[in-house]
């Protein structure tokens, strides 16, 4: 038939059409076979990780601190959400739900933001009704699964939270370990980071075949998840209540004592006597934020891949425009309120404001304290003087550039061009902290900071507010191992121990070289400000007439303290020192001195120590006095089993040398490391800090003959069955030696701080009740010295108890942040765990302020 | 063919003789239907039974069917096409009535495209009758035809197959669509177009699918489905997912395959549509290239045998219809395999006699019976005179 040729054609096409899939099926199934038997392979397994259970935290006793529970979570597994019914799905989980914050739109955008196969988890803590609910109308519910979730429990809430830690998402560091996963949780702080290799066990896996819908078929085999090891730690969970308590009844207490000094100081108008120079004191405070700024600014730029310095730098810079900033204000304006409370939050925490805004007018920021309110009522011209009439209450005061007012909230200060120049409010207690160490193998039986958090909220997640809310109070952060503190005296222990060992006693000063030294006001910054600032224009000192003098040769030699003293230097420098008992203690002996914390004592020491030792190039020791404080571990961070401890400071001149090169703002921009410094170092003053824990560990040392323990919270890691996996057994970091009698001697001191008549915390332990006499102890009032010399700043107080005096068990350390004196407020804290330690928890009295003591 | 003396006098006697059916056609069409079967109770059986119902379940549904197909195979082949020739205009009119009524109400979607109609029990997809229906139509018009043909000719054909083409277009079913453009193209070739003409159909082709995409009438999705399969690194669980899957199954095959039953790709449905449009990812996968390679050469086979079938008619009309049955055939494997191979869009066409559906098995049995009945009448019978169309 004709046109054959073009069937012919048609049937070629077709054929290579044919040819075509046979070349391509030979691609397919014999060239690249392996290729596609891979892919398959991994398209039938599906494995799944099983998590494994986190370990417990129990304390020394066996009391469950942190524990595993089981809740429920409603989790959709997006590969089987089919797209079209995705919204529909959305909408009905959010009316599951009923979580106002959880509508169909949130849950859609997650939905969409998710991978296929990606989990989300829509509702945690489902009750038992919700999650029936779910299993038996699982087809309303495509894709949806209720899953057994675990969570993280601690049934004492709070005891113990910032040695225990909390648990969270993992940051962009913890991603880097291998073991870490981006939905894992891993421990943020305290023992639940720093042993969270071994608290989070190891992941099993369940192998699945699997369909395309990723429904299992079958299981194809099991590696369990080994489950973490529990921790014991050395922590006595009822001490540590106790200390809790404490701490807070102690925070308290300052407060109480502030908010009564200041309702008296109100009464008798007084007010002015805080005043002080702000423009200066601002000035000072911005030049110092300036130089951390650029401090941190240059470190981070010297380590630009470091997200953590930059946001420093950044921070660092906002805080210097701040303090840099002033804010104007105008007529009418509110500028604070002279009611003498303080502002407190909703946790019943005191908090310095740092920021208020001044146009607000009315008493937003003011709230709960319009008494006495200040409002800035006009300027007026005066002689090419512009000044302010203030209004209090209505009562008007005129103004004058560089006056100042003193405010709940800060301290205020306006200057007549109208412009307010502000200082937050250092009055304020801020924070209590507490350690109980035994001093017999370093084990820390009870460590708290107050304020404090409940771990729990992580669990579920902390809102914002909540975050912010404790974040500004820094209640997540472990001040017994990060907070520095200056430790004021306290510290003349070291010097104590130094004089026995060395043998190196004040000068004798004849009580006839007593000079009568009227108006001889000490100037500059380089003499410590007295504890007790009285109005006494006239004052006793004795002046060195250094022919004369032989120095004490032993412990037990008189030394006459008369209240203040002019020192000279061998570089022929004099300069007046006063005792923060104004009139002095009398005559006394080394041990006399450390139970009434004369100064002076310790201040002839240190002098001894500088005249004789001095020297820029090291040979002479000059640095006697800082070994013998290093050797007890201050400086250094002790090593406890605990993350982002701090290591304290011992000045020496080096150090000192080395800020000033640095501009740091932390010493005098000018002149050299000088024997001022040093006495101010021997009494726990100037640039000196320590920690809490470093304190008690460094007590520990001293009174038990001169072990170093390195302080430890955790005994033992045992597996589930209670057999021991690990210890963390008493370690030794250094032998100091002591003579025999040193310690000895120190602990019978401080019993006498306690119970002897010119003892310190006579006062805050007078309610003792029985077995007083094991107990000891040593008070400390460190001053912060602040920008401005002749404010009164409020004291840090310290107490280090010891009990039982004989062979002491504990090492009790407590301090309130701005608390105001050591014997006042910090003893009456300490007391109350040592009544619970030595009488038992029945024999703890409420909390009295103590004697106003160093 | 010119008509001789001879033919008239042949015996009656030999008639019967003259009826011989094609072997060569009947083997492979029962061989891939049987394979067929298979194929389809491997692939359905586990989801079945996991569904809880009879593993055979839809296995004896495509049973009963092959059945009734077979039949009509036959009663089709016995038919004298030149009967089947007075039927055109209505099956034509038949075939665009059902495919306006699949776009009202009466018609049921499916998977987001209107592809079918339910009479009573029995519901089926018009869009495979009228592939037929084209081609009986396109034939008569085309036997008619001048050598070399005249344009008003071709512009009549192209009309004859737009009109179906728009209405399958609003199904919407681009696959069929494809199937009409390329058949009516085949067709206007072996009836005697002319190169030009050929060339003006094939740029009216493109310029027409062209703009069809400009003008936004295909959804986003179909462009997305069609246009899939070039995108190497692609979504491989969204658009691609189902070509993805299938081509996975066919490589796990091998050289020889997994096994009768022991494709794990197609047994635990990463396959979708495995018993119909994917079928042949069963045969990839459990009876390797040998096995692919099998029927592809048999529908090689049968498709030679309806060239032949064509190239031996006794007149314009059956050569044109068995020519429209090859390409008919041609298009569907090639389109079918090649998408579960990729190197096809996705595009719905199942592959003849062994994807499950009764529609499209009974009319592509009806179909190669068509072109059985060309062969078995591939020379004049006694006393029939051989006409050429005018």
């Amino acid at each position: 038939m004709n046109g054959t040729w073009r069937l012919a054609g048609v049937g070629l096409i077709l054929a290579a059409m044919l040819g075509v899939l046979g070349l391509r099926l030979w691609a397919i199934q014999v060239t690249e076979t392996d290729e596609y038997t891979a892919v398959a392979e991994r398209n039938l397994i599906r494995v799944v990780p099983t998590p494994a259970p986190r370990g417990d935290i129990f304390d020394r006793n066996g009391e469950l601190l942190a524990g595993t529970e089981t809740s429920l979570a409603a989790v959709v597994d997006m590969g089987l959400v089919e797209d079209d019914f995705a919204a529909e799905l959305a909408q009905r989980l959010s009316a599951f739900v009923g979580d106002p914050e959880q509508t169909a739109g949130v849950i859609l955008e997650r939905f969409e933001k998710a991978n296929s196969g990606a989990q989300i988890i829509i509702a945690k803590d489902l009750t038992e009704q919700q999650a029936l609910t779910l299993i038996e109308h699982r087809e309303d519910f495509p894709g949806v699964a209720v899953i057994p979730q675990p969570v993280r429990s601690y049934p004492l809430g709070d005891l113990a939270a910032q040695v225990l830690g909390y648990i969270g998402k993992p940051s962009k560091a913890d991603l880097e370990r291998p073991e870490v996963k981006g939905t894992d949780v891993v421990g943020k702080a305290g023992v639940e980071r720093s042993y969270d290799g071994a608290l989070r066990g190891t992941e099993g896996i369940i192998k699945y075949q699997v369909d395309a819908n990723r429904s299992v078929l079958q299981s194809l085999g099991e590696q369990e998840a080994a489950p973490g090891d529990n921790l014991i730690l050395t922590i006595d969970s009822g001490v540590q209540a106790q200390l809790q308590e404490s701490l807070k009844a102690g925070l308290e207490l300052s407060r109480d004592l502030e908010m009564a000094q200041r309702r008296e100081a109100l009464a008798q108008d007084s007010i002015p006597t805080r005043l002080f120079l702000a423009r200066e004191a601002a000035q000072l405070e911005a030049e110092r934020a300036q130089i951390k700024a650029d401090a941190a600014v240059a470190a981070a730029a010297a380590d630009p891949e470091n997200d953590g310095l930059a946001a420093e730098a950044e921070e660092a810079v906002a805080a210097a425009e701040e303090a840099a900033g002033s804010v104007e204000i105008d007529e009418g304006d509110v500028l604070g309120s002279l009611y003498p409370g303080l502002p407190i939050d909703q946790n019943g925490v005191c908090v310095p404001i740092q920021r208020i805004d001044l146009d607000v007018g009315s008493a937003t920021v003011l709230s709960g304290v319009k008494e006495r309110m200040m409002k800035l009522h006009s300027v007026r011209e005066d002689r090419s003087q512009r000044i302010a009439l203030v209004e209090v209450d209505g009562e008007r005061f005129e103004v004058e550039k560089g006056d100042r007012f003193a405010t709940t909230l800060r301290v205020m200060a306006v200057d007549s061009d109208g412009i307010v120049v502000s200082h937050s409010d250092t009055w304020c207690p801020v924070r209590s902290v507490g350690v109980v160490e035994n001093p017999k193998d370093g084990s820390i039986i009870a460590m708290a900071s107050y304020p404090s958090f409940e771990p729990s909220a992580f669990v579920n997640g902390l809102t914002q507010a909540q975050w912010e809310s404790l974040g500004t109070i820094n209640a997540f952060t472990n001040f017994a191992i990060q907070g520095q503190y200056a430790p004021a005296s306290t510290f003349k222990a070291i010097s104590y121990v130094l004089a026995l060992e060395e043998g190196i006693y004040p000068m004798d000063r004849p009580v006839d070289d007593r000079l009568v030294d009227e108006g001889n006001k000490p100037a500059g910054g380089e003499t410590p400000p007295s504890g007790e600032d009285g109005g006494n224009g006239s004052t006793t000192t004795t002046t060195l007439a250094p022919d004369a003098l032989k120095p004490l040769t032993s412990d037990t030699d008189l030394y006459n303290c008369t209240g203040s003293l002019r020192f000279e230097f061998n570089d022929g420098s004099s300069q007046v020192y006063r005792d923060w008992k104004r009139n002095g203690h009398g005559p006394l002996d080394l041990h006399g001195a450390l139970q009434a914390s004369c100064d002076l004592y310790f201040w002839e020491i240190a002098l001894r120590i500088w005249n004789e030792r001095s020297d820029e190039n090291g040979i002479n020791n000059e640095d006697l006095w800082q070994q013998w404080a290093r050797s007890f571990g201050f400086g250094t961070e002790t090593g406890i089993d605990l993350p982002f401890e701090k290591p304290g400071l011992i000045p020496d001149r080096q150090w000192f040398r080395e800020e000033q090169r640095k501009e740091t703002g932390r010493v005098r921009a000018n002149g050299p490391w000088v024997g001022g410094d040093l006495m101010n170092a021997v009494v726990g003053q100037g640039t000196v800090l320590v920690t809490p824990l470093q304190l008690a560990n460094g007590f520990s040392a001293m009174i038990n003959g001169g072990t170093l323990w390195k302080p430890r919270v955790v005994q033992e890691l045992v597996d589930q069955s209670g057999e021991t996996v690990d210890e963390n057994p008493k370690t030794v970091l250094a032998t100091i030696d002591l003579s025999p009698g040193t310690s000895p001697a120190l602990r019978r001191d401080m019993q006498m701080v306690v119970n002897g008549p010119i003892g310190t915390a006579r006062k805050a332990f007078a309610n003792f009740g029985p077995n007083v006499s094991t107990v000891g102890g040593k008070t400390g009032t460190a001053e912060i010295i602040k920008a401005v010399e002749d404010v009164q700043e409020v004291d840090t107080a310290w107490f280090v108890g010891i009990a039982p005096v004989l062979s002491p068990d504990y090492v009790v350390t407590v301090v309130v942040e701005r608390g105001g004196s050591g014997g006042r407020v910090a003893a009456p804290v300490a007391r109350q765990v040592l009544q619970y330690l030595v009488n038992g928890e029945d024999a703890v009295t409420p909390i009295v302020a103590g004697a106003e003591a160093d | 063919m010119a008509m001789t003396q001879e033919r008239t006098q042949i015996s009656l006697l030999r008639r019967d003789r003259q009826l011989r059916p094609d072997l060569f056609l009947i083997i492979p069409y029962l061989i891939l239907t049987g394979l067929g079967l298979v194929m389809i109770y491997s692939a359905s059986a586990p989801r079945l039974e996991a569904l809880g119902v009879s593993p055979t379940r839809e296995v004896e549904q495509q049973a009963a069917f092959v059945l009734i197909g077979i039949m009509a195979f036959g009663i089709v082949s016995l038919i004298d096409t030149r009967i089947v020739r007075w039927w055109v205009p209505i099956t034509y009119i038949a075939s665009i009535g059902t495919l306006v009524m699949v776009l009202s109400p009466l018609g049921t979607v499916v998977k987001g495209a209107q592809r079918w109609i339910q009479f009573g029990p029995v519901r089926f997809q018009p869009a495979e009758i009228a592939k037929l229906a084209v081609i009986l139509a396109l034939a008569a018009l085309l036997s008619a035809a001048a050598r070399p043909m005249k344009w008003h000719r071709v512009v009549q054909a192209v009309a004859l197959v737009a009109l179906p083409s728009a209405l399958i277009f609003l199904q919407p079913d681009l696959g069929t669509m494809l199937t009409f453009g390329f058949i009516a193209g085949v067709m206007i070739f072996v009836a005697g177009a002319t190169w030009r003409q050929m060339a003006a159909l094939i740029v009216a082709g493109i310029v027409g699918t062209v703009g069809v995409f400009q003008a936004g009438a295909i959804k986003a999705y179909q462009i997305t489905r069609l246009t899939a399969f070039l995108d190497e690194t692609g979504d491989v669980l969204g658009a691609q997912y189902n070509q993805y899957q299938s081509q996975i199954a066919i490589g796990t095959g091998g050289l020889f395959g997994k096994g009768l039953f022991q494709g794990t790709q197609t047994n635990l449905r990463f396959v979708p549509e495995q018993s119909s449009d994917f079928i042949f990812t069963a045969v990839g996968e459990q009876l390797g290239f040998v096995g692919s390679l099998l029927v592809i050469v048999l529908f090689g086979i049968i498709i030679w045998r309806v060239l032949v079938a064509a190239a031996n008619a006794r007149d314009r009309f059956g050569q044109l219809v068995a020519t429209g049955i090859a390409a008919l055939l041609g298009f569907h494997v090639f389109v079918n395999i090649g998408m579960t191979v990729r190197v096809m869009p996705v595009t719905g066409l199942p592959l003849p006699f062994m994807s499950s559906g009764g529609t499209v098995f009974v009319a592509m049995s009806v179909a190669l019976g068509l072109a059985h009945s060309v062969w078995m009448r591939r020379s004049p019978l006694p006393g029939e005179i051989q006409s050429e169309a005018p």
